[in-house]
C-alpha cells in the first residue's frame, strides 16, 4: 500500500464516497415509508377508525331493486354484498351489483358542474359553480314556466324506481309539462302490455320459480338478465336442489344458448319470432288433449284450433314429437310454469307471444298458486309507473324535429347509445337548444349536452325502490347515502328540486331526503303498529327501516276464479314476426342479447366487469359475433376473423366467435360494448349492435322491437385476437369430464342409487 | 515458457482498489444509516410531550387514544380533543398556538407514525387491551419520553416470543395475524 500514488488515492476516496452514499440510500430505500396518522378535526358521530359498519341500501345497477349491505370503514365503502333481510336478493348479489364500488370510485366520474365551451359536441367543457350552473339552467326554464310553455321542456329518464321516479313526474308537472319519457332498453315493456291484455293487470307477477317443478322459458334469460336475475337464480337453485326427493325440470326455448339455456335440462331452438307460435301449439295440445277442463274450454278449443302440432312444427322448426312431449310434460307436472322474455318478447309480435305464454299458464291452472305466477298486492307507494318506452322516445324525436323542444333534461339516460341510430335521435338532438344532463359519467349523450349537473352515485344519495316484481307481498326498500359524497356532485332529486325552486315551479320539499321521508310517512300511516309499539312513531319506524334496509307487508292477494274475458281468448293469435331486411340479401337474423356483465351497456366503464369472462364464450374485454360452426365453414370464417355486420340500417365490425349453440341462420352479439365515450375503460372497445337495429316498434306496447333485424356478414380480411380464458372448449378425446348414465351409478357392490325420475 | 497472471493483476490493481473501496463504502454507508439514522424517533409536526401528558399529569393513555379498547387501531385524538383542554390550559405556549392554528383552519395535524406494521399484518389493539397487557409492554415507557421513540423491533419473532411465553390460544397460527 505504500506505493499508492496520488491519483489512485483520489480515485479510492472518490469510489469510497460514492459507495458510502449509495449504501446510505440503499438502507433508506429498504425502510418503511413514512406514514401519517391523520385525525379528524372533529370526528363524525359513530366514527371509529378500524371498526366496520354495514349499511343497508338498495342496489342501483339495474332495475331489479336488490337489497345491498355495504361495508364501511373509515367512511369509505369497501365491499358490497346482498342484504340478507331483503326478500328479493336474500343476501345474494350479482357481479354487476358487487362492482357498484367501481361506480363510486370510478376515475372517470364527473366531479363538478360543467358547461360546454365552444361548439356543442366537441367535448370541451368548462367548470362552473353549482350556483352558476343552476342559475343558468333555471334562467332558461323560468321564462317557459312563466309564459305557460312548460310543455317545451322534456325529460328523458331511464326509469328511476320509487320516489325519484315520482319526483321526476312532480317536477315536470310543476313546470307544466307532460313530457316525461322513461326509456330503458331492458325494460320488459311487452310483458306489461301482455299482462294488461290477458290479466287486466298493469304489473308484473311474482314468478314462483322456487316452487315450480317444470319451467318453460320462451327466451327469458332469467338467470342472467331477465327482470330480477338474483331472485330467479335463488328460485332456480331451490327448485333444482332445495326440496328433498324432487328436482325441477327447466326447458329453455331460444335460438342461441344463453347461460340460462346452458343451465336448463333441455335447450330447444325455435326459429326467431316463432316462440309464441310454439306456445300456442303447446296450448293447443293441452286443450285438445283434454288436460284443460275449465268452463271456457270450448272457446279455447276454437281459438287454438289452427295451431296443430304439424303446422307448429313446420313453422317453428321444432320437431312434432318434441312439441307433443313438451305439451304432455307441461300438462302433467304439478306446478308447471311458463315465462317469456328477451328476444322472444322483442319481435314485432312480442305482446302476442307473451299473451300466448300467459295463456299456457292459465290453461295449466297455475295462476295464484305456489309454483305458478302470483300477482302482488298493490305496493303501498302506488303501482309501478310503467315506461313510455320507445314510443315515448320517438315522440321526443318528432317533437324535436318540429322544434317543439326547448330544453331536454337527461336523467341517467343515454339515448345515443341505447336507441337505434336509425331512430334519428342524433339529428333530433341538434334541434334542441338546451340539453341538460344529470349523469355521473361522460356518456355519449352527456358529451353532447350544454350543461352537466352531475349526479351523486346511488351509494351517495337518498332514494328508495319498490321492486317489481315483488315476491307475492309488497316490498319497499330505502336507499341511504352510505358514504359522504366524494365529489362536488348533487343527487339528481336535489338538483330537480333546486331547479324547480329557481324556475318558479314550486315543490313542497327542500331535499330528496325529505321527499323520500314524506313518501314513507304515507306508507307508515297505512300500516297498523299495535303489536310493535316502537314503530308507532314515524321516527322509530324510519330508524328501523334504515337499519334493516327493507320493509314488507304480510298482505297476500287471493286469486280466486280468474278467467280471461271471451274477447281476450278470441283475440289470441300469432301474427308472424316481421324482419327488417330481405332474407336474400340479409340472410341472418341478428340476435342481440343483454350482457350479464354490462347489462344494457351501463357496466362497460367498470374494469371488473370488463375483466369478467362472459359465461358462455369466456371472452374478456371484448365484443364478438357468434356464428354457428356450419355457417362459419360455409362463409370461410374462423375465430378472430373481423366481419362487417350490416343491416339495412347500418353496419358495425366485430370479430367472429364460432359458437356451436346457435341456430345456423342466426348470429348473436352481446350488448354493452362499442362506446364512443363513457370513460377510459369503455371507450373505443368493440361495437354496439343497438346501433344497427331496425327502428321498428312493437305496436301494442310501444316497445322497441329489437330482435327483428336481419343482417349480412362480410369478411373484411382483418383479424383480431379475442382474449378469452381457457384455451379449448372441447374435450378433444381427453375425457376430462367423465359422465355416466344415472342407471349405471352403483354403490360399491350395492344397488343402484334410487333416483326419482321426474316423468317427462 | 511459463505463463504468469502477475502482470495482468498488476495492471488491474488500481481497479481492484477502487472497486474494493467502493464496496467498503457501500457497507459503511448502509450501517451508518441503520445505526445512526434508524428513524425510530421521527420529527413530529408539533413537539408533543408524552412526558408532560402521561407522566407529569398522569393522564391515562386511553383518555386520548380512545379507540384502543374497541378497535384494531388505537387512534390519535381528534384536533377537537386537543382543543378541548388547551383552550384554557397552557394556551399561551408557542406549541399550543400551533395546535390552535390547525384548529382554526379546521385542518388535521399530520402526525408521523412511530409504530407502523406492514399491511399484511393484522394487529388488533382491542384484544391486547382486553388481555390487560400494559401499553408500555410494546410502546416502552412513553410517560417518560419527551419525543416518542420506538423501542420494540416489531418483527414477527418479537411478537411470537410473547405469544409463546403467554401461551396465547392460537397465538402462533399463521392466520391469527396474517389474514
Amino acid at each position: 500500500m505504500a506505493n499508492i500514488d496520488r491519483r489512485d488515492f483520489l480515485k479510492l476516496i472518490g469510489a469510497g464516497g460514492v459507495g458510502a452514499g449509495a449504501g446510505f440510500l440503499l438502507a433508506d430505500s429498504i425502510k418503511h415509508p413514512v406514514e401519517h396518522l391523520i385525525p379528524y378535526p372533529v370526528p363524525p358521530e359513530e366514527y371509529s377508525p378500524g371498526i366496520v359498519t354495514w349499511y343497508n341500501s338498495v342496489c342501483g345497477m339495474c332495475s331489479a331493486g336488490c337489497g345491498i349491505s355495504v361495508r364501511i370503514r373509515e367512511g369509505r365503502a369497501k365491499k358490497i354484498e346482498g342484504n340478507p333481510l331483503h326478500p328479493v336478493s336474500q343476501g345474494a348479489l350479482c357481479a354487476l351489483g358487487q362492482a357498484g364500488l367501481q361506480v363510486l370510485y370510478n376515475p372517470d366520474r364527473i366531479t363538478g358542474p360543467l358547461q360546454v365551451s365552444g361548439e356543442r359536441g366537441a367535448g370541451t367543457f368548462a367548470e362552473l359553480t353549482w350556483d352558476d350552473a343552476l342559475r343558468s339552467a333555471a334562467g332558461r326554464l323560468a321564462p317557459l314556466v312563466e309564459s305557460g310553455r312548460g310543455d317545451r321542456v322534456w325529460m328523458l329518464s331511464s326509469g328511476g324506481g320509487g320516489h325519484l321516479g315520482r319526483l321526476q313526474r312532480e317536477f315536470m308537472d310543476a313546470l307544466g309539462s307532460q313530457n316525461l319519457v322513461r326509456y330503458d332498453f331492458a325494460h320488459p315493456q311487452t310483458l306489461y302490455a301482455a299482462n294488461r291484455r290477458f290479466f287486466g293487470e298493469d304489473a308484473l307477477p311474482y314468478y314462483d320459480l322456487k316452487n315450480c317443478d317444470y319451467l318453460l322459458s320462451f327466451g327469458a334469460d332469467y338467470l342472467g338478465t331477465w327482470i330480477s336475475p338474483v331472485l330467479h337464480s335463488l328460485g332456480f337453485g331451490h327448485s333444482r336442489q332445495g326440496t328433498e326427493g324432487s328436482r325441477g325440470r327447466f326447458v329453455q326455448i331460444e335460438p342461441r344458448l344463453s347461460l340460462t339455456g346452458a343451465s336448463a335440462d333441455e335447450w330447444i331452438p325455435a326459429r326467431p319470432g316463432t316462440e309464441g307460435l310454439l306456445a300456442l301449439g303447446l296450448a293447443h295440445q293441452l286443450v285438445a288433449g283434454g288436460a284443460y277442463e275449465g268452463p271456457d274450454a270450448d272457446a279455447w278449443n276454437a281459438t287454438l284450433a289452427s295451431y296443430g302440432s304439424a303446422r307448429v312444427a313446420a313453422e317453428t322448426g321444432v320437431p312434432e314429437d318434441t312439441v307433443k312431449r313438451l305439451a304432455d310434460a307441461f300438462a302433467h307436472h304439478h306446478s308447471a310454469l311458463a315465462i317469456g322474455g328477451g328476444a322472444a318478447a322483442s319481435h314485432r309480435n312480442g305482446v302476442d307471444t307473451l299473451v300466448a305464454v300467459n295463456a299456457l299458464n292459465y290453461l295449466a291452472g297455475n295462476i295464484g298458486k305456489p309454483g305458478g305466477l302470483v300477482f302482488n298486492p298493490a305496493p303501498a307507494a302506488g303501482g309501478s309507473p310503467g315506461q313510455e318506452g320507445y314510443r315515448g322516445a320517438l315522440a321526443l324525436i318528432e317533437a324535436a324535429g318540429r322544434s317543439e323542444v326547448e330544453v331536454l333534461i337527461l336523467s341517467d339516460a343515454n339515448p345515443l347509445y341505447s336507441l337505434p341510430a336509425a331512430a334519428g335521435f342524433e339529428a333530433a338532438l341538434q334541434q334542441i337548444p338546451l340539453v341538460l344532463s344529470l349523469s355521473s359519467f361522460m356518456d355519449e349523450t352527456t358529451a353532447r349536452a350544454d350543461l352537466i349537473l352531475p349526479s351523486h352515485t346511488y351509494l351517495e344519495s337518498w332514494g328508495d325502490d319498490f321492486p317489481e316484481p315483488g315476491v307475492g307481498f309488497p316490498v319497499g326498500a330505502v336507499s341511504q347515502p352510505v358514504v359522504a359524497p366524494l365529489y362536488n356532485t348533487r343527487a339528481s332529486g336535489d338538483t330537480l328540486l333546486a331547479l324547480a325552486q329557481q324556475s318558479g315551479a314550486l315543490l313542497p320539499w327542500a331535499s330528496m331526503e325529505e321527499r323520500v321521508k314524506d313518501g314513507w310517512r304515507a306508507i307508515h300511516a297505512r300500516g297498523s303498529w299495535e303489536d310493535e309499539p316502537e314503530l308507532q312513531d314515524f321516527d322509530g319506524f324510519w330508524t328501523a327501516l334504515l337499519e334493516s334496509g327493507v320493509w314488507g307487508e304480510t298482505a297476500h292477494r287471493e286469486h280466486t276464479g280468474f278467467s280471461p274475458a271471451p274477447e281476450v281468448i278470441d283475440g289470441i293469435g300469432m301474427p308472424s314476426a316481421e324482419f327488417s331486411g330481405a332474407a336474400q340479401s340479409y340472410p341472418f337474423v341478428l340476435h342481440p342479447y343483454l350482457s350479464q356483465t354490462f347489462n344494457d351497456g351501463r357496466g362497460a366503464n367498470l374494469p371488473w366487469m370488463q375483466e369478467l369472462a362472459d359465461p358462455m364464450t369466456a371472452v374478456v374485454y371484448g365484443c364478438w359475433v357468434e356464428v354457428n360452426p356450419k355457417t362459419a365453414a360455409r362463409l370461410g370464417l374462423s375465430e378472430g376473423d373481423v366481419v362487417e355486420v350490416a343491416s339495412p340500417h347500418g353496419q358495425i365490425r366485430a370479430p367472429v366467435f364460432v359458437y356451436p349453440a346457435i341456430m345456423p341462420d342466426v348470429v348473436a352479439m352481446p350488448i354493452g360494448q362499442g362506446h364512443t365515450e363513457y370513460g377510459r375503460y369503455a371507450k373505443g372497445r368493440g361495437a354496439n349492435p343497438i346501433q344497427i337495429l331496425t327502428p321498428e316498434m312493437e305496436p301494442e306496447s310501444g316497445a322497441l322491437a329489437w330482435a327483428g333485424t336481419r343482417v349480412q356478414l362480410t369478411k373484411t380480411g382483418e383479424r383480431a385476437k379475442l382474449v378469452h380464458t381457457g384455451g379449448e372448449s372441447r374435450q378433444l378425446g381427453r375425457n376430462i369430464i367423465q359422465t355416466e348414465g344415472a342407471g349405471d351409478v352403483t354403490h360399491a357392490g350395492g344397488p343402484a342409487i334410487p333416483i326419482k325420475v321426474v316423468p317427462s | 515458457m511459463s505463463v504468469s497472471i502477475v502482470p495482468t493483476l498488476r495492471v488491474l490493481k488500481p481497479t481492484f482498489l477502487i472497486v474494493g473501496g467502493g464496496l467498503a463504502g457501500l457497507v459503511l454507508g448502509y450501517w451508518v444509516n441503520v445505526l445512526f439514522f434508524p428513524g425510530l424517533t421521527p420529527t413530529q409536526p408539533i413537539e408533543f410531550s408524552h412526558k408532560i401528558h402521561a407522566g407529569d399529569n398522569e393522564i391515562p393513555c386511553q383518555y386520548c387514544h380512545i379507540y384502543a379498547r374497541r378497535s384494531t387501531s388505537a387512534g390519535v385524538p381528534s384536533v377537537a380533543k386537543c382543543v378541548g383542554c388547551h383552550e384554557n390550559v397552557a394556551a399561551d405556549k408557542p406549541q399550543i398556538r400551533l395546535v390552535m392554528n390547525y384548529w382554526n383552519n379546521q385542518e388535521p395535524i399530520p402526525w408521523v407514525k412511530v409504530h407502523d406494521l406492514p399491511d399484511f399484518v393484522h394487529f388488533p389493539h382491542k384484544r391486547h387491551v382486553a388481555a390487560e397487557i400494559e401499553c408500555q409492554t410494546c410502546h416502552g415507557p412513553v410517560e417518560t419520553m419527551e419525543v416518542v421513540t420506538r423501542i420494540a423491533p416489531l418483527q414477527m419473532g418479537w411478537c411470537l416470543e410473547c405469544h409463546r411465553a403467554e401461551n396465547v390460544v392460537h397465538g402462533t397460527d399463521c392466520w391469527t395475524c396474517h389474514k
